[in-house]
């Protein structure tokens, strides 16, 4: 009888310390935060949407080099095509990222060597259909003016031209 | 007190001659919330009792190990993050530092400081999702709540320092991808330092509750033997008592240089299992703060400070957060192969790989914890009651995800 009168007394204290620890959140401020009317506060490092960033003047940075592409884990998510103008300079045709099959894995900021495709903190990324999540070069550039923005941001090098 | 077959008394004259007593097959899953997943287990039960059961696994396989015939090493390397998500450092560690074994490449004592933080911050987020959803697996919905408040505040540091919150793709072959951000440090300590009363306070909720005793005190008693015939690792094998942590035995990164107990458990019961990971954290936390206090180098901020004024030991090569720096698009390592084993918070989770000197992997092998601490289930469960399944299954730490890969 003394075991079971023990256990008795022992379970009211222990369900009474744990009730009271828990009522001790009633003077706490709230740890959630209500999303859509609250953002929540990124890192500068946050993999959100990828983007392209340009030079100063708007124009394309990116020199079509491939190795976002040869480095995406995903296949074929990156599709670039380009051509060399008659000074030799390249000229982007058609850039396309089809985010709806992006990891995000940041592997192609790492790898950009003029630092040109990088990651926004924009995570909303919601679209209806599937066709909209395919990305386009002019859906995926940055203005001049947000391209030095991040630049400045993130200390990175300018490329003014 | 324990509830075993042999303390039900016999019901037999109760029922009548023409009632089907056969045992009655129940399938649980593959969809369920107490798989952590997606298992499925077809039980055979005699009324309540268990008389066998059998996991059926493959609902999750993503063919991990074939995927890495196709990619290079580096294109590889994110996909790791999902062969364990919970825990994805460890994953992470495993593969690099094999590659590493491989082409002999040197890591800086830096790096090895940040990837033994990282990965102890880790097997914290991890221990306390266990903690939330074994509870919720005995019916207790409050703990849930508490751990993920602490498990944000980890992920928070996380997210600042890779980018992302789970699958963090942050070490690179010789080194890790960047250098902590100014002051991460201090929150880290920040976050460690108030820790310990939070873990006293999810004891004050939990570990004498009444209810909680009855449900896990004696209950899937996992003698050591059977541990080691079915493989289990971790921290379900030394709640059974053997003191067996590759952390200590093995020392890999930077562990010979902090100082840190293996707590163990005498009798393997659910009980057991629940306060040796408990206890993990605590040692874990203890990891942390030594190895912010002895990291070569200190705080980002005050690097960079010693490296603007120009002096030359900030520079050297235990500072540096690469070995040596290498073309990722186009490495390709030499000819070999290799293997590590990590303490991940499951159990030895080991990686294998042979190379051929293409920028490929020749056939990558995942040895994960879970699969075989998932078979030990079978065993443990027999003749025990039906409702004590899922305590046994949850206090087992199984992710389904690291069964299948």
């Amino acid at each position: 009888m003394s075991v079971l009168d023990n256990k008795v007394v022992s379970g009211v204290v222990e369900v009474g310390r744990g009730l009271a620890t828990v009522a001790k959140h009633l003077f706490r401020p709230p740890v959630t935060l209500e999303y859509p009317e609250v953002m929540p506060d990124l890192s500068d490092r946050f993999h959100g949407r990828l983007s392209l960033l340009t030079k100063s003047g708007g124009e394309d940075l990116c020199i079509g080099c491939q190795a976002c592409a040869r480095v995406c884990p995903c296949g074929d998510l990156i599709q670039i095509e380009m051509h060399r103008d008659e000074q030799k300079v390249p000229v982007i045709d058609r850039f396309t990222i089809d985010l709806g099959r992006c990891i995000f894995c940041g592997n192609c900021t790492e790898v950009c060597p003029v630092d040109c495709i990088k990651m926004q903190d924009d995570f909303e990324l919601a679209e209806y259909s599937r066709e909209a999540l395919v990305l386009d070069k002019y859906a995926l550039s940055l203005s001049g003016e947000e391209s030095d923005e991040y630049r400045v941001r993130h200390g990175l090098e300018k490329h003014v031209e | 007190m324990a509830t075993t077959a042999t303390n039900i008394p016999q019901q037999g004259v109760f029922l009548e001659k023409d009632i089907d007593t056969n045992d009655m097959v129940v399938n649980i899953g593959p969809q369920h919330p107490s798989t952590h997943g997606v298992l499925r287990l077809i039980t055979t039960l005699d009324g309540e009792i268990v008389k066998n059961i059998e996991p059926v696994i493959g609902y999750l396989h993503r063919s991990k190990e074939k995927m890495a015939e196709s990619r290079s090493l580096y294109q590889y390397q994110p996909t790791i993050d999902r062969v364990e998500y919970l825990s994805s450092f460890f994953d992470h560690y495993a593969f690099v530092s094999t590659v590493e074994a491989i082409a002999e490449l040197e890591v800086p004592k830096r790096v090895q400081y940040i990837r033994m933080i990282t990965m102890e911050l880790n097997r914290i987020t991890s221990h306390l999702l266990w903690f939330g959803t074994f509870l919720l697996d005995l019916g207790a919905s409050s703990p849930m709540f508490y751990a993920f408040r602490e498990r944000e505040k980890i992920l928070k540091l996380f997210e600042d320092l890779t980018g992302a919150r789970m699958m963090y793709n942050y070490y690179r072959f010789g080194g890790v991808i960047a250098d902590m951000p100014e002051g991460w440090l201090d929150k880290v300590r920040k976050v460690v330092d108030e820790f310990p009363d939070r873990l006293d306070e999810y004891e004050a909720i939990v570990t004498k509750n009444p209810i909680f005793l009855d449900r896990t005190i004696g209950i899937g008693i996992m003698s050591a033997e059977m541990a080691l015939a079915n493989g289990v690792t971790g921290p379900s094998l030394r709640a059974s008592g053997i003191k067996l942590d590759l952390r200590k035995t093995n020392p890999y990164c930077s562990y010979d240089e902090v100082d840190f107990d293996v707590p163990v458990g005498n009798t393997g019961d659910c009980y057991d299992r629940y306060r040796v990971r408990f206890q993990e954290m605590r040692e874990s936390l203890k990891i942390i703060r030594q190895a912010i206090d002895k990291i070569p180098g200190g705080d980002t901020a005050e690097l960079n400070k010693r490296r603007a004024a120009g002096d030359e030991t900030a520079n050297e090569m235990d500072l540096q957060i690469y070995g040596k720096k290498i073309n990722l698009i186009t490495y390709k390592p030499p000819k070999g192969e290799g293997s590590t084993i990590v303490e991940s918070p499951r159990g030895f989770l080991g990686c294998y790989i042979i190379t051929d000197g293409s920028p490929k992997a020749y056939r990558i092998k995942w040895r994960g914890a879970s699969f075989s601490n998932l078979s030990v289930l079978a065993p443990l469960m027999k003749g025990l009651l039906f409702p004590d399944l899922m305590a046994i299954f949850g206090s087992i730490d199984v992710i389904l995800p690291e069964v299948d890969r």
